[in-house]
């Protein structure tokens, strides 16, 4: 059973426990989300764990994640509720009575999911893909954790969720929904944190190897890529050179494993071409 | 003597109010937001203070810095009123921002091996560095030394007279029009949200459902609906350096105004660096961004850097999605001093991102036949639309253009109906 959730540094360690490593920023954000119940707006690069936070979070409170992936044209009936068309048809057909939209008919979505159970995590992910329309509803919600269900009445959060939503800043969103929200940017982790990160999920790597990769991913974000690897990928890559190599980065195995690491084409030939046998042998030496 | 909590509310109004000064809004909200938070920390540890802060007060990334600064002078007590708006600038730039010590070593020969070769001389150039371009202290704006930078990275360039704006004196009035010819223009594309339609479109089961309660479950009425049509994103790229600024300051002027419901447009303004315009096309500082883009660059009339220009873009927004399904259009002359290799590379990655790539280049220097810039001879494999002409006339064009460019598929043009092949070749 997780621990009590009373100081940030109570909240780092639970975060810890569930191998998601924060820093002090992030450890007091989110102990403020949690105390003052209020949503976290969390903004950063593709890969820096935005998504692993919610589930992160809701571990660490024992809570239950309820997602609620976002995607253009998402509207009322993706997210919140929708009637079970087919059954009540069939109902109809076969003579039921009573009413075709109580709670028996009724499709539960996440949002309302996690209004009816107490003491969620809720998870609004890529916000950004979502079009206006629906933020400006999302707006409604999250100020009052209440919805209105025409056919059924108001439906009342008893504990309101704590929520995380996440952007990849594709679209601007609104300063509305930003005003009720906290805010915190993540950024790539530094060595060290990252070096942790790796030990700390894939603890069967080598130190050795957790610090060489670490070292040269740390570069390798320096090379104006197109897509830099976040540390998903750090842990791909990582756990792609235990497989296929010695406990040990070469260009060799590097090169072959690439493609965990880089996930497009320019910047796969760029780091092969020019940076490869130089980065390796940088990584080995700070290790050594 | 004050209580702890007036004194916390009085200071958090101060921090607020320091921010509001330095441009980052920060309204009541975000106040009671972090009374409320610095109920629940340490008010003496500065760390605590510093992220209750930020996630109370901040609202988007970009604004860090000016955050930053004015807290850092809130926290130690000193008056907030020297913190001023040139902070904001300091936000854009980010070391991974390619330099020029990126532009050379980045250049793939295994790429286009030869496509840029031959469209300047026949033959595959040798890896580029950047160009060591003569200090802009010594250099005079004038004819003379323009011709000599652009000369040296540019053997066939003629360089024509200073060519007129082809303006009117009432700009107010071109504004206007090309305003108003701009929301008619609006392209659209399909969303995915439905909407009820008559007998076309797929099968809306809620209603029919609704619509047999009526008729004891029969079915009999199927009701449909089908997509609703929103606005396609144009994505403005607008260089403003040198005499290229007044051209772009007609063309954002009118889509100041009907930026909006109509039209969904993101600009970014570039003459050495990259600035993105959009949020603040909707204020009335559109003249004061293109002002501070345009102090934020030393030698303007040597031309710019597109390459590198549209590199940031790529990296920093097209990464993102932001070009995704839009209509891209570059306004720009093609003067361009950076490596043309890059700005073909860069070009070909936005071409691919967005939904079609014009280039409205509103001082051609090819409408005598004159050979064109070097920039602009790198940029024209991957342009779908080329636009050369003045203002109101090439403007007017890329409204007849993006009009056509609404929903259904994507069609690109290769080859610009303006050059000939003869030109690209040489």
């Amino acid at each position: 059973m997780p621990g009590p959730l009373d100081s940030i540094e109570q909240v780092g360690e639970a975060l810890a426990a569930e191998r998601y490593l924060v820093d002090e920023g992030l450890a007091t954000v989110v102990f403020l989300a949690l105390r003052l119940r209020k949503p976290l707006l969390v903004e950063g690069e593709p890969g820096v764990g935005k998504t692993e936070l919610a589930k992160a979070v809701a571990a660490a409170s024992g809570s239950e994640l309820v997602r609620l992936q976002c995607y253009e044209g998402i509207d009322v009936h993706h997210a919140l509720y929708d009637w079970d068309y087919p059954r009540q048809l069939l109902h109809l057909r076969a003579g039921g009575t009573g009413s075709l939209y109580s709670e028996e008919f009724l499709v539960r979505r996440p949002l309302l999911e996690a209004l009816e159970r107490p003491g969620t995590v809720l998870l609004i992910d890529e916000l950004d893909r979502a079009d206006d329309e629906f933020e400006a509803f999302l707006l409604e919600f999250l100020s009052d954790f209440q919805v209105t269900i025409p056919e059924i009445g108001v439906v009342r959060s008893e504990q309101p969720p704590v929520v995380v939503l996440t952007s990849n800043r594709t679209r601007e969103l609104h300063d509305a929904l930003r005003r009720r929200c906290l805010y915190h940017w993540i950024d790539h982790p530094d060595r060290e944190r990252e070096i942790a990160i790796v030990r700390s999920r894939r603890p069967e790597l080598s130190e050795r190897l957790v610090q060489q990769v670490c070292t040269f991913v740390e570069e390798v974000r320096w090379l104006d890529l197109y897509r830099v690897p976040g540390v998903g990928e750090t842990l791909d890559w990582a756990q792609a050179l235990h497989t296929v190599g010695d406990g040990e980065l070469t260009a060799d195995v590097a090169e072959r494993t690439l493609g965990a690491l880089l996930k497009a084409r320019e910047d796969v030939e760029r780091v092969r071409r020019g940076h490869l046998e130089e980065l390796a042998a940088k990584a080995r030496d700070a290790v050594a | 003597m004050r209580s702890p909590e007036e004194a916390v509310a009085r200071a958090v109004v101060a921090l607020a109010r320091g921010l509001r000064a330095a441009g980052v809004p920060a309204g009541i909200d975000e106040e009671l937001t972090l009374c409320r938070a610095l109920a629940e920390v340490d008010v003496r540890r500065r760390e605590d203070v510093y992220w209750a802060g930020r996630a109370s007060l901040l609202r988007r990334i970009d604004d860090l810095a000016t955050f930053e600064a004015v807290f850092e002078r809130w926290w130690g007590g000193q008056r907030l009123e020297a913190v001023g708006a040139p902070i904001a600038e300091q936000s854009e730039s980010d070391p991974r921002m390619p330099g020029p010590q990126h532009g050379g070593e980045s250049l793939p020969q295994f790429r286009h091996e030869g496509r840029s070769g031959h469209i300047l001389d026949g033959k595959a150039m040798p890896a580029l560095r950047p160009l060591e371009l003569p200090s802009s202290a010594d250099e005079q704006p004038g004819e003379e030394e323009r011709r000599g930078v652009l000369a040296a990275y540019s053997p066939n360039e003629v360089l024509t007279e200073r060519e007129p704006l082809g303006l009117g004196a009432d700009e107010a009035a071109t504004v206007r029009r090309l305003a108003e010819a701009l929301k008619m223009a609006a392209p659209q594309r399909a969303s995915r949200r439905l909407r009820p339609a008559g007998s076309v479109g797929r099968l809306d089961v809620r209603r029919t459902v609704r619509g047999s309660l009526a008729t004891d479950g029969e079915a009999i009425r199927i009701a449909r609906s089908s997509r609703t049509l929103r606005p396609r994103r144009l994505l403005f790229i607008c260089d403003v350096s040198g005499s290229m600024e007044r051209h772009s300051r007609v063309l954002l002027a009118s889509l100041q105004g009907v930026v909006g419901a109509d039209i969904k447009a993101e600009t970014f303004v570039f003459a050495t660096r990259l600035t993105r315009l959009t949020t603040t096309l909707g204020s009335a500082d559109v003249a004061g961004a293109l002002d501070r883009a345009r102090s934020a660059v030393e030698d303007w009339s040597g031309g710019t850097r597109i390459g590198e220009v549209l590199a940031g873009f790529n990296a920093e927004w097209g990464r993102r999605g932001l070009a995704r399904g839009a209509i891209a259009i570059v306004v720009s002359d093609g003067w361009d001093r950076g490596d043309p290799e890059l700005l073909s590379r860069e070009l070909e990655r936005l071409q691919r991102q967005s939904r079609r790539l014009v280039w409205l280049n509103p001082r051609p220097a090819d409408l005598g036949g004159q050979p064109l810039a070097v920039g602009m001879r790198a940029a024209l494999p991957y342009i779908d639309d080329y636009i050369a002409g003045h203002d109101p006339h090439a403007v007017g064009q890329l409204v007849r253009l993006v009009h056509g460019l609404g929903a259904g598929r994507a069609v690109r043009r290769q080859r610009p109906s303006s050059t000939t092949s003869s030109q690209q070749r040489r």
